[in-house]
């Protein structure tokens, strides 16, 4: 068997259905030499090596799905989102995108409609955490900008900022999982409202920060590289009380931004 | 690409790559990063994945902190050198980034796969030792070596299947890649003691196998046992203390081969910063001792 070959079916071997192991074929056997030691306990531990240190990564990941669905709930979603979706490079600080998408579909987890959510707000937060460095304009910068130019300057968001909507308060979830003194009987009402949020990495550190609906639809715009007059525009016409310097001055101070009319 | 303030007051002044002036370094991982900058370690050089600093925020600028104080190697876990498809230009890109913010005196990957399509199995999968697998080990080493403009060192694995189809043993494999690539050896002596068990070989002879103007740098590790039909597999968990039985295969490299920079490597069940410098001193006396016996061979 070409090594093209022997690489594929190791590959769909270890995604397999478990059981898979203990009947591997007998093509895919005669290419091991057989010994005293079984071949299906020698391919467990290359299967227990990859969807162990995968489940692990997952976990890590996800510590807000991990405390709201319990320990063996999380490992048993992330072990089938892992011989699903397993990683496409060898780098994984990012693994785990998409798995907002897997637990929609997660037939267990369809009782929590906020869990999706969730996890997109983690991912978010895993990629700020990640996200390359680079240098924010200083508070100031704005003030510089010509006001005559102002409706056609392009910004160009830090490579942390990331945005996020819900209709569920995913900031209280996250309090709620992350308060250490929380008493078991304790709970969190989901249906308080939602959330429009902003998270990026001022430094070291990630932060979260609540918007309002106007400031994060304008931001959206200018995230998806819309001139500020035409990001105005939009956002007038969905609240027609925005005050568009107040969110500006509010990006500036949280240094949202890297560059002014990036070429 | 310039480097962020983030990483490092001193950006541009970290000290140029050199062989550690001490030949035994540690793996440094996350739970020391404090401990590693506030000790003043009896340690000549630290190793990090470089996996774990593609991106940026807080895990670069530990990393250029350190740097500040130690020479460092980037030891690859994701090449994939192994497979059976070009290495991803992404990768290498990355990789490439950390070399040259970071000068380390070592880049490694392993004598492994792990990637076949698009799918990444987390974990150093094993080769059949054939000259198909040579060439295709060998072009992907060549393509990093160029890419990167360095010579880089490649690890024997640890294994737990052996292919029938096998067409020379692992050792000769591994000499063989050196000669074709130029590439070094990283010859891991926890790895060899590993196998040894696992397919029933003898682990000195793997050692003397090796040739020693291949090998550019030692590792040792823990292992664990598990229990497998009537036997027992070693697995390299990196999770434990190196054993008596490795050390002393240890001892027996150090005076087939010399002093060669050695990692201690540990990856799970991190135990504190003492017991792993403890480990790495105890490779330090056994260098001193193998010293001290050349220089006496060498006086009779």
């Amino acid at each position: 068997m070409r090594l093209n070959d022997v690489q594929a079916r190791f590959k769909e071997i270890m995604l397999d259905h478990p059981d898979a192991l203990r009947t591997p074929g007998d093509d895919f056997a005669a290419l091991f030499t057989a010994g005293d030691i079984p071949l299906p306990a020698r391919l467990s531990v290359y299967r227990n090596n990859i969807v162990g240190s995968l489940t692990d990564v997952m976990v890590a990941g996800f510590p807000l799905i991990d405390n709201l669905v319990g320990r063996a709930f999380m490992e048993k979603m992330a072990r089938s989102f892992i011989l699903e979706n397993p990683p496409q490079n060898g780098c994984l600080n990012l693994y785990g995108e998409g798995f907002e998408h897997f637990i929609e579909r997660f037939e267990p987890a369809k009782s929590l409609p906020y869990l999706a959510d969730v996890a997109r707000l983690e991912i978010a937060l895993n990629a700020a955490y990640y996200a390359p460095d680079d240098t924010p304009l200083p508070p100031d910068a704005l003030a510089r900008i010509a006001a005559d130019s102002l409706a056609e300057t392009i910004l160009l968001p830090r490579k942390a900022v990331r945005l996020i909507t819900s209709p569920y308060p995913l900031e209280k979830i996250r309090d709620f999982c992350l308060s250490s003194n929380k008493d078991r009987a304790e709970t969190l009402d989901i249906s308080t409202g939602g959330c429009h949020l902003l998270i990026d990495r001022p430094a070291l550190d990630v932060r979260v920060s609540t918007l309002q609906k106007s400031e994060y639809t304008f931001l959206s715009d200018l995230l998806a590289g819309q001139t500020l007059g035409a990001a105005l525009e939009h956002t007038l016409t969905l609240d027609e009380t925005f005050d568009v310097h107040n969110a500006l001055q509010r990006f500036f101070t949280l240094e949202a931004f890297s560059a002014i009319n990036p070429k | 690409m310039g480097r962020s303030p983030l990483q490092g007051e001193n950006a541009s002044s970290f000290p140029p790559a050199q062989p550690p002036s001490e030949p035994v370094g540690i793996g440094l991982r996350y739970p020391y990063y404090e401990e590693i900058l506030t000790t003043d370690l009896p340690l000549g050089w630290l190793e990090v994945h470089p996996e774990n600093y593609f991106g940026g925020g807080v895990h670069r600028y530990f990393l250029g902190k350190v740097r500040e104080k130690h020479q460092i190697s980037l030891h690859g876990i994701g090449l994939s050198l192994g497979s059976d498809q070009p290495v991803r230009e992404d990768h290498l890109r990355q990789f490439k980034e950390l070399i040259e913010l970071y000068a380390p005196f070592n880049v490694s990957d392993h004598a492994s796969w792990s990637a076949s399509g698009n799918a990444h199995l987390n974990d150093l999968l094993p080769l059949p030792y054939t000259q198909e697998s040579l060439d295709r080990l060998a072009r992907n080493v060549e393509r990093t070596q160029n890419y990167f403009g360095r010579r880089i060192l490649v690890e024997n694995p640890s294994t737990y299947l052996a292919f029938s189809g096998n067409e020379m043993h692992e050792d000769a494999f591994m000499n063989a890649l050196a000669e074709m690539t130029g590439c070094r050896i990283l010859l891991d002596i926890n790895n060899i003691y590993v196998q040894a068990h696992n397919h029933g070989y003898d682990a000195y002879a793997y050692i003397d196998t090796i040739e020693t103007r291949y090998i550019g740098e030692f590792h040792l590790a823990g292992h664990i046992e598990r229990e497998a039909g009537k036997r027992t597999l070693l697995i390299d968990t990196h999770s434990r203390p190196v054993k008596d039985d490795v050390w002393n295969l240890y001892a027996y490299a150090l005076r087939r081969h010399g002093i060669i920079p050695t990692l201690i490597e540990w990856d799970q069940d991190f135990p504190s910063l003492d017991t792993l410098v403890g480990e790495a001193q105890k490779a330090r006396a056994l260098i001193q001792s193998a010293t001290e016996t050349e220089i006496s061979d060498a006086a009779e």
